[in-house]
């Protein structure tokens, strides 16, 4: 804090006068994010309960009782639309928890260990991200191809887990070295090994670092348009994204209300993901370096 | 490291043959640790890479497997084709335009999240619900309220602000494709910037600020000498992150406008794509994805002598 500047708020106003501004500051922005935030969602919401024939002749507001409904949701047993959608959960966790058990160890091993370029092994792990994913997956479609992982939900993990692992690597090393490395000592001083340190000491002290690495895990995964599209040619196999262009393409007619019903379904996760997981979440993206 | 006798107490286990190596064990260990991503990294980045390298020094037809060799003179046709020197200009345009636009809305929306009082958890939940989604979903929607059909966004722009005729697909539209996609994207990706930003507001502690009020300090004054420097770390490497992703987006675009209307919308991304698909010309796609990537190397490497996001980040850890 300079002498120079005079005491009291910005633009000389008074610090109550200060207060009040920023207040009301505070409340403009919060409508704002409001609207812009929750308005979309708010939209899907308010077409997937009503009736579709109402949707594609006029703009609705809010789905009065006349016109609520929540037929459109049976589009989801649809056994197509499950088919996409159980691919998407199973692809989301099959990606989380591979990326989790890999960069946990792989964090541990930067953060506690010694070995020689461990920095610029970490380096060149963020090099793949310069090259485009519409860059990696069409060689990608020949390599799996011919290793026989084409159309296979374990091909598309092993490809999203490998997309998220540099900044899941990353989140995990920097996040190890906050942990302080006298509470291993500890452990070891009392006998424990190093497994037994890394499983008893280090992993449960990670869990806000786990929980943004899943996150951000299950967000490419449950995002991923490209690879799928490319990864996963077969319809019984692939995974929502690609799946439901195909089937508008198909379908000779998928009413909007149907198309926000199902989208609404595939909000539900991440909004319940967010809410509770949140306070984890911001304490595990508390690294500053990359 | 050691405990103070100088002497590691670090836990050394049961015989293994590795103890003969000429290597430390630690150093075993460690490699043996990573090296899961390693394999991983080397079956999804190494070798399409290099796949991608080599296919870019042929001739190939997409449905066609005759690879004929031409050394670099796909990479001079690249230089050549005329929708190239475009798709970079829009390329840049996209990923600053949206770089940009996503710092500030995502600081902001940081910094108010963080200073609200009631209905945090559920505002907070609903923003980063928005990065959660798939992008297929904020296509979808983003296609609907801009449709000229019953759109809602395409209604409100015609007749509230006369900025587009009321028969006019804005999505479509030369003046318009660009900045949409600008917008639709930043929408969902500005969220990446708040967690982060979020993240690292709520480490500050709550003293620095008491301190601060002490020395008669005004809440500018706290904003530029407490939470600013506490953010510029993280915010040149989500800086840096969100610049290559967008340059590098792809489905979005794919997903809202294809690169349409005429090339309006086709980014570098989104060129490779046609080229490899429509024009069936896999070995000068991926020339074409070699020279994003040198670009995106080139910028990298500016970024880093400019501003050091790693050590930047290293002084305050």
């Amino acid at each position: 804090m300079s002498q120079s500047e005079p005491p009291g708020g910005i633009f000389g106003l008074s610090y109550d006068g200060e207060t009040r501004a920023f207040e009301a500051l505070k409340l403009v922005s919060t409508a704002i994010i409001v609207l812009v935030g929750a308005w979309p969602i708010y939209w899907m919401t308010q077409l997937a309960f009503t009736e579709y024939e109402t949707v594609e002749d006029a703009v609705t507001v809010f789905p009065t009782p006349e016109i609520f409904t929540v037929s459109n949701f049976t589009v989801l047993t649809d056994p197509e639309m499950y088919t996409y959608m159980f691919n998407t959960v199973v692809v989301a966790i099959g990606t989380i928890v591979t990326v989790v058990i890999v960069s946990l160890v792989a964090g541990y091993g930067l953060a506690r260990l010694d070995f020689p370029q461990k920095e610029n092994f970490a380096r060149i792990l963020l090099i793949g991200y310069l090259f485009s994913p519409i860059v990696i997956g069409i060689p990608l479609y020949q390599i799996w191809r011919s290793i026989g992982l084409l159309g296979t939900r374990i091909g598309l993990i092993i490809a999203l887990s490998a997309v998220s692992m540099p900044f899941a690597v990353w989140l995990m090393w920097k996040y190890i070295m906050t942990i302080p490395e006298a509470h291993e000592e500890a452990a070891w001083v009392d006998g424990a090994s190093r497994w037994r340190g890394f499983r008893d000491v280090v992993v449960p002290q990670c869990r806000p670092a786990i929980i943004a690495a899943a996150l951000f895990a299950f967000a490419l995964a449950w995002n991923d348009f490209t690879f799928a599209q490319i990864l996963l040619p077969q319809t019984d196999t692939t995974t929502f994204a690609p799946g439901i262009l195909r089937a508008m393409g198909q379908a000779q007619f998928l009413p909007d209300a149907y198309l926000m019903a199902i989208s609404l379904a595939m909000t539900l996760p991440p909004l319940l993901f967010a809410y509770f997981m949140q306070s984890y979440l911001l304490k595990g993206f508390q690294v500053r370096a990359l | 490291m050691a405990s103070e006798t100088g002497e590691s107490i670090r836990p050394r286990g049961t015989y293994i043959p590795w103890d003969e190596l000429p290597v430390e064990r630690e150093t075993v260990v460690g490699v043996g640790t990573v090296l899961p991503v390693v394999v991983l990294y080397t079956l999804i980045a190494v070798f399409p890479i290099a796949f991608a390298f080599w296919a870019s020094l042929h001739d190939i037809h997409t449905l066609n497997p005759e690879w004929e060799w031409v050394g670099f003179a796909n990479y001079a046709e690249v230089l050549n084709i005329s929708t190239f020197w475009g798709s970079l200009w829009r390329g840049i345009v996209y990923m600053v335009g949206s770089t940009l636009l996503q710092l500030a809305v995502g600081l902001w929306m940081a910094l108010v999240l963080n200073r609200i009082t009631r209905g945090q958890k559920l505002l907070t939940a609903v923003v980063f619900t928005a990065y959660l989604i798939p992008t297929i979903i904020v296509s979808l929607v983003a296609l609907r309220v801009f449709d000229p059909l019953g759109g809602v966004f395409q209604m409100m722009g015609a007749e509230w602000f006369g900025l587009w005729s009321s028969q006019t697909a804005p999505l479509g539209s030369r003046d318009w494709a660009m900045r949409l996609l600008i917008l639709i994207g930043s929408w969902k990706f500005a969220v990446f910037v708040t967690i982060f930003t979020l993240a690292q507001l709520r480490a500050i502690p709550d003293r620095f600020y008491e301190a601060a009020k002490v020395c008669g300090a005004n809440r500018w004054q706290m904003f530029r000498d407490i939470t600013l420097p506490r953010l510029m770390g993280i915010v040149l490497v989500v800086v840096l992150l969100r610049s290559i992703f967008m340059f590098n987006k792809f489905d979005i675009i794919w997903q809202l406008t294809q690169g349409g209307p005429g090339n309006a919308t086709t980014t570098l991304p989104v060129l490779a794509y046609k080229t490899v698909y429509t024009d069936q010309a896999y070995g000068l796609a991926n020339a074409i994805s070699v020279v994003m990537f040198l670009f995106l190397l080139a910028s990298a490497i500016v970024y880093f002598k400019l501003f050091n996001p790693s050590e930047e980040v290293e002084t305050t850890t």
